[in-house]
């Protein structure tokens, strides 16, 4: 108990500090968001609109730093996230919540069997060391993991989306399709997945191989896994009950501190294969100097990996009784 | 391992590609008639905003949905046609505009459309700054309705051209709704109710559809009855809607179009008509460039040919140092200016410019006086691959003969707030413009546009400042007789003959897809009643009206 | 002197171990050739890589190795060209940070009590914010980041993994025997610190240098890719963005956004085998075995 409560301090402190850097980053810095909305029309719209816009966004109000900082709190805590400027008038939550999905499914999904595939990858090459996977995967997958995420997605598009034409080049889903919750959208949006899904998955797969083969090795060494087998339990059980379980906790949670660092990459696989997601959302702010949606999708994203964090840690406690009882 | 894997998801695929068969571009309308597909890549989802003064949401909903006083047309040399006002009178030294408004037009919610809604729009707009895009009341000092059917706009001086922002731009709203409206700059307004020919029926962030409007004030038009403007994220996807014929309207940048667009299909075709100049603007508070020979002998030294033709496809043609737009504002060129800016391209004047001036070529072949180079760097929007490879051609140009030009590719936003703030030596942009050269002019010369370097300037990036240009401009403002406008116009081109204030480079286009095969009414070039770009409000409303299917 | 002989017998060890180990190796060679290739950039470039003056969108030829892109530049040239500014990236990040892993890390774990509770703490908050996204908003307000503000936003983000790394590391190590008996010696914290304490951890020292300088590539080639860095250098990140910004693919020229993926991965493939060399030498366990030797064990 006392170990999840120390992790629940943690894990505020962690989101007040995201919190404080999030307000206070923009205020260091210069920047205007109606110039670069007037940049955006092309020139489009009579040059005097860039007044109205300065009003209408409410550039050039001031107030003190330390109320408005407290009202940020405030405001960020009951959900009250401010209205987006290249959508202007419409809600950041709203805009929020129309990419979430695509990023919950997409990265959600991939991220999960990466790790799930990449553990049971690893625990198999160290428990039959010195056999094909042990020594094919870790130099494979050392290269692999130093490979730039959007490459291979350039890569894929290129190859299996230009060259074969197997798949569709961008985007979530067809985008002159009707959206319906109907069998012939909803495989849209699968044939739409397959390559930033492949894509992802290869490029984080390679980590949780390696720490998983690694943890396996230490603990395949360990006098009670040498017990269970002399005792002639069936290596199957002995592989995963009792080696893979234990080598499993470290990799838990080097799941939930990589996980910011797949998160990451997923950003960029989204931007390459214009995936309507959170990336994709953030990056499009950057270019449009959407400043609220922004900081907004920057504290969703660490609230996100902060609360797996959690829920690992939640997790850890419950296969490992040791951090239940010590703290 | 990985080959059974890639063998899984091809056969996956193959399954989705198969189930995705039934998939077509949105369901045909209840008359059984094709929806007008239109192909207009923004690089975002819709946010199904539709307020009509924020710039943000006014290009959905200008033009189509809410109405104007009158069209004014660019293409035909700022022809009026009433539109909400069926007539409009100057009075009061031009001081004074009265416009008649029109009888018979009902809001899309079936109540009727009446003068009061116009003056209640524009006193809105005093009321809110914020929706005031156009700043009509920088000029305007009050509005008010007179009689059952006459809208009275008082000048604080007289400002003629403002009759464009004023009856062509400012989109009329309807009294009984927006006075409703509790925050009308932060409400989305997501069911808009106007006078157009076209109903918003469905929003959602892939795709807004409009539907024709019966009870459309001008009968006989807007005869396509569901338009579909799907949401696209890239230029690509966008591009490839036009090609394989999905979209028969379309305002998207194509290279290689012939082949890419106008082979595909029988019909397909295109027009890009010029509307504005695209200018190199040299900072006059920069040393060299604050000299005239220099930016004439910058003038004469770009090949606009060479440039239009390797940095823009010749998709936008080469522009003239007077700065008017050819063809489309040619009734306004002066023969005298035209004689004596000459041959647009002469390298040997451009060095005798400089020869005169006392400049001579130093040992790396560039120009120099009293040790000084003429070294300049030129900043570009970084976003803008046409334009940067537009700039390396003509720096090439421009180093040859002993000018040295070095290319600055900036980042988008960057880029907007160093030309604001005049942080810059040579800047390569465009000014909006408006349905005559005079709003070019303006935008470039009239030194109120004009801020100290360091703060934004909306236009006049040069920091040009001539009390007898201001005197010009001003003087323009205040009539209404043509033959002082032409003449006012040719004084201001020979000063951008003479002086070269800013040097004009290409000349900016529509971007203009079409398939004329599916529907006829599009703007031609022999009758180019609005501008056909999807971009332009609220032309592309009108174009819309004028279309009919074909089969 | 102590201090010398045991950094040197550390070196002697490593330099025999990379002549053993096939990835170590391999490693040592890719960032060799890179290296000579940054120092020496002109010796490999046959054109003027930010030349425009090339048939725009040219196939493979004997003067255009890789083609040109479609605004007629060399794309091999731009290659050799932008090696200097990712492997300097790397060097100079992985520097920096890892001096700071090493002194917060070790700072923390051999002063203890609250120094280390506070120290760890400001590790851990920092390890786990999304520094990807971090770094994509203080860009995007900087606009476009200058190659030293890249550097300072990558230490800043790029030190707390290897930092956390250490501290553990030093904490087995603060309580052996030869350290405690310095300290009982009467010997300094810096002596004990400098002599006894970082030696034995020189591997992991090495593995975290190669860690950030990894990291240092590819979060700066992405932030460049999305056009937030200085789109005017010559780099592969800037490269992958003109590239992308053009249609590279769809229109025909793939080599222009496939090669300077490659070399970035060849530079971070070559960092992260010596990274993983380098942790096997920490960690002899892990080091690769072959099936019969491993029988012949068991039995």
């Amino acid at each position: 108990m006392r170990f999840l409560v120390r992790r629940l301090g943690f894990l505020l402190v962690a989101l007040w500090a995201a919190l404080t850097v999030n307000f206070f980053i923009p205020r260091l810095m210069p920047g205007n968001p109606a110039e670069s909305m007037m940049a955006k029309f092309h020139g489009h719209v009579n040059p005097v609109a860039i007044k109205a816009l300065e009003v209408a966004f409410g550039i050039n109000n001031h107030q003190g730093l330390i109320s408005s900082y407290f009202e940020y709190i405030n405001n960020t805590l009951h959900g009250n996230l401010g209205l987006s400027l290249s959508y202007f008038p419409i809600p950041v939550s709203t805009v929020i919540m129309r990419a979430l999905p695509w990023s919950l499914g997409l990265v959600g999904i991939s991220t999960i069997l990466g790790f799930v595939i990449g553990t049971a990858l690893g625990a198999i090459a160290a428990w039959r060391r010195g056999g094909i996977l042990d020594n094919v995967l870790p130099p494979a997958f050392i290269v692999i993991s130093a490979f730039p995420y959007f490459w291979i997605g350039l890569l894929c598009v290129w190859f299996f989306a230009l060259t074969l034409g197997w798949f569709p080049i961008l985007g979530g889903y067809t985008e002159t399709a009707t959206v319906a919750w109907n069998w012939g959208f909803v495989g849209d949006i699968l044939w739409h997945s397959v390559l930033p899904a492949f894509t992802i998955l290869l490029t984080s797969i390679g980590g949780w191989i390696l720490t998983m083969r690694n943890n396996m090795i230490t603990v395949v060494a360990e006098d009670y896994v040498k017990m269970a087998r002399a005792k002639g339990l069936k290596p199957r059980r002995v592989l995963w009950q009792y080696a893979g379980r234990n080598a499993l906790l470290p990799n838990l949670t080097g799941f939930a501190m990589s996980l910011g660092f797949v998160i990451s990459g997923a950003i960029l696989v989204e931007y390459v294969f214009n995936y309507p997601g959170l990336g994709f959302t953030l990056l499009q702010a950057v270019q449009n100097e959407d400043y609220p949606l922004m900081q907004s999708l920057f504290l969703l994203i660490t609230v996100a990996v902060l609360v797996a964090i959690f829920i690992s840690d939640v997790a850890t406690a419950l296969l490992d009784p040791r951090t239940r009882s010590s703290s | 391992m990985r080959e059974k894997f890639k063998g899984g998801l091809a056969a996956l695929a193959l399954a989705l590609v198969t189930s995705t068969c039934v998939l077509g571009p949105s369901v045909a309308g209840a008359s059984g008639q094709v929806p007008l597909n239109l192909d207009n890549e923004q690089g975002m989802l819709w946010a199904c905003s539709f307020n009509p003064f924020l710039p943000t949401s006014s290009p959905y909903s200008v033009g189509l949905t809410y109405e104007t006083l009158d069209f004014i047309d660019a293409l035909e040399n700022a022809k009026v046609t009433p539109w909400l006002a069926s007539a409009y009178a100057w009075s009061n030294a031009n001081k004074t505009l009265t416009f008649t408004i029109r009888s018979g037009v009902k809001w899309t919610d079936g109540k009727p459309f009446s003068a009061a809604d116009v003056a209640y729009t524009f006193n809105l707009l005093k009321k809110t700054p914020a929706l005031d895009a156009n700043a009509v009341w920088s000029v305007l000092s009050s509005v008010t309705q007179s009689g059952s059917n006459k809208v009275v706009f008082n000048f604080t001086k007289s400002a003629v051209p403002y009759f464009f922002y004023v009856a062509g731009q400012v989109p009329i709203v309807p009294q009984h709704i927006w006075s409703k409206v509790s925050n009308p700059v932060t409400n989305p307004i997501s069911t808009p109710i106007g006078t157009g020919g076209y109903v918003m029926s469905k929003c959602t962030p892939q795709n807004i559809q409009w539907t024709a409007n019966p009870n459309y004030w001008q009968p006989g038009l807007a005869q396509v009855k569901t338009v579909n403007m799907p949401a696209f994220l890239s230029n690509n996807t966008a591009n490839e809607y036009l090609a394989t014929g999905q979209s028969a309207y379309g305002a998207q940048f194509i290279p290689n179009i012939k082949s890419y667009f106008v082979a595909k299909k029988a019909g397909n075709g295109y027009w890009f008509p010029p509307v504005a100049n695209v200018s190199l603007f040299p900072n006059l508070t920069v040393a060299g460039l604050n000299d005239v020979a220099v930016r004439q002998a910058i003038s004469y030294g770009i090949n606009r040919a060479s440039v239009s033709k390797i940095g823009e496809y010749g998709y936008e043609p080469p522009a003239s140092q007077t700065g008017i737009v050819a063809p489309t504002f040619s009734s306004w060129s002066s023969s005298a200016a035209m004689k004596a800016a000459g041959s647009s391209y002469d390298p040997a004047k451009a060095k005798s410019l400089l020869t005169k001036d006392g400049y001579k070529l130093d040992s790396k072949g560039v120009y120099a006086k009293k040790g000084k180079e003429l070294a300049f760097t030129v900043i570009t929007n970084g976003g803008y691959s046409d334009w940067i490879a537009s700039m390396q051609v003509l720096g090439a140009q421009l180093t040859k003969i002993g000018i040295k030009i070095t290319v600055d590719p900036v980042a988008s936003s960057n880029f907007y707030s160093d030309v604001y703030a005049g942080k810059f030596q040579l800047a390569y942009n465009v000014e909006t413009g408006g349905p005559s050269p005079f709003y070019e002019f303006r935008q470039w010369l009239y030194s109120k546009n004009s801020a100290p370097i360091g703060s934004a300037a909306a236009s006049n990036w040069e920091r040009f400042k001539s009390p007898a240009v201001d005197a010009l401009l001003n003087q323009y403002g205040a009539t209404t007789n043509v033959a002082t406008q032409h003449s006012i116009m040719s004084q201001l081109q020979t000063i951008m003959v003479q002086q070269a204030p800013i040097i004009p480079v290409l000349e900016e286009v529509d971007w203009f897809q079409y398939n004329n095969k599916e529907y006829s009414g599009f703007p031609t070039p022999k009758n180019p009643y609005a501008q056909p770009a999807l971009y332009n409000e609220p032309d592309w409303g009108v174009v819309l009206l004028h279309l009919k299917p074909l089969s | 002197m102590r201090l010398f002989s045991s950094i040197g017998n550390v070196l002697l060890r490593s330099f025999k171990f990379l002549r053993r180990d096939k990835k170590a190796a391999a490693g040592s060679i890719i960032m060799f050739v890179l290296l000579v290739i940054t120092a020496f950039p002109t010796w490999f470039t046959p054109h003027d890589p930010s030349a425009e003056i090339y048939t725009p969108g040219a196939g493979l030829s004997w003067s255009h190795l890789l083609g040109t892109t479609s605004f007629g530049q060399d794309v091999f040239s731009q290659l050799i060209a932008g090696t200097r500014q990712s492997v300097m990236i790397a060097l100079i990040v992985g520097f920096i940070s890892t001096v700071l892993s090493v002194g917060i890390g070790i700072t923390a774990a051999y002063s203890g009590g609250i120094v280390d509770d506070v120290l760890s703490l400001v590790t851990d908050v920092v390890l786990v914010i999304p520094t990807f996204p971090l770094i994509i908003v203080i860009t995007a307000y900087l606009k476009s980041a200058s190659f030293w503000l890249m550097v300072l936003v990558l230490v800043i983000t790029g030190w707390s993994y290897g930092a956390r790394q250490l501290r553990v590391q030093a904490l087995s190590l603060r309580n052996r025997d030869y350290l405690l008996a310095a300290r009982a010696r009467g010997e300094s914290s810096w002596y004990v610190i400098c002599v006894e304490l970082i030696p034995p951890m020189t591997s992991l020292i090495v593995a975290n240098f190669l860690g950030a300088a990894l990291y240092a590539v590819l979060t700066a080639a992405g932030l460049q890719f999305v056009g937030l860095g200085n789109i005017n250098t010559e780099s592969w990140g800037t490269m992958l963005y003109w590239a992308q910004n053009n249609e590279a693919l769809s229109i025909g020229l793939p080599l222009w956004a496939l090669a300077p993926g490659v070399a970035i991965a060849i530079l971070g493939s070559g960092l992260a085998l010596l990274n993983y060399a380098f942790d096997e030498i920490g960690n002899p366990a892990l080091r690769p075995v072959s099936a019969k030797r491993l029988q012949k064990a068991r039995a």
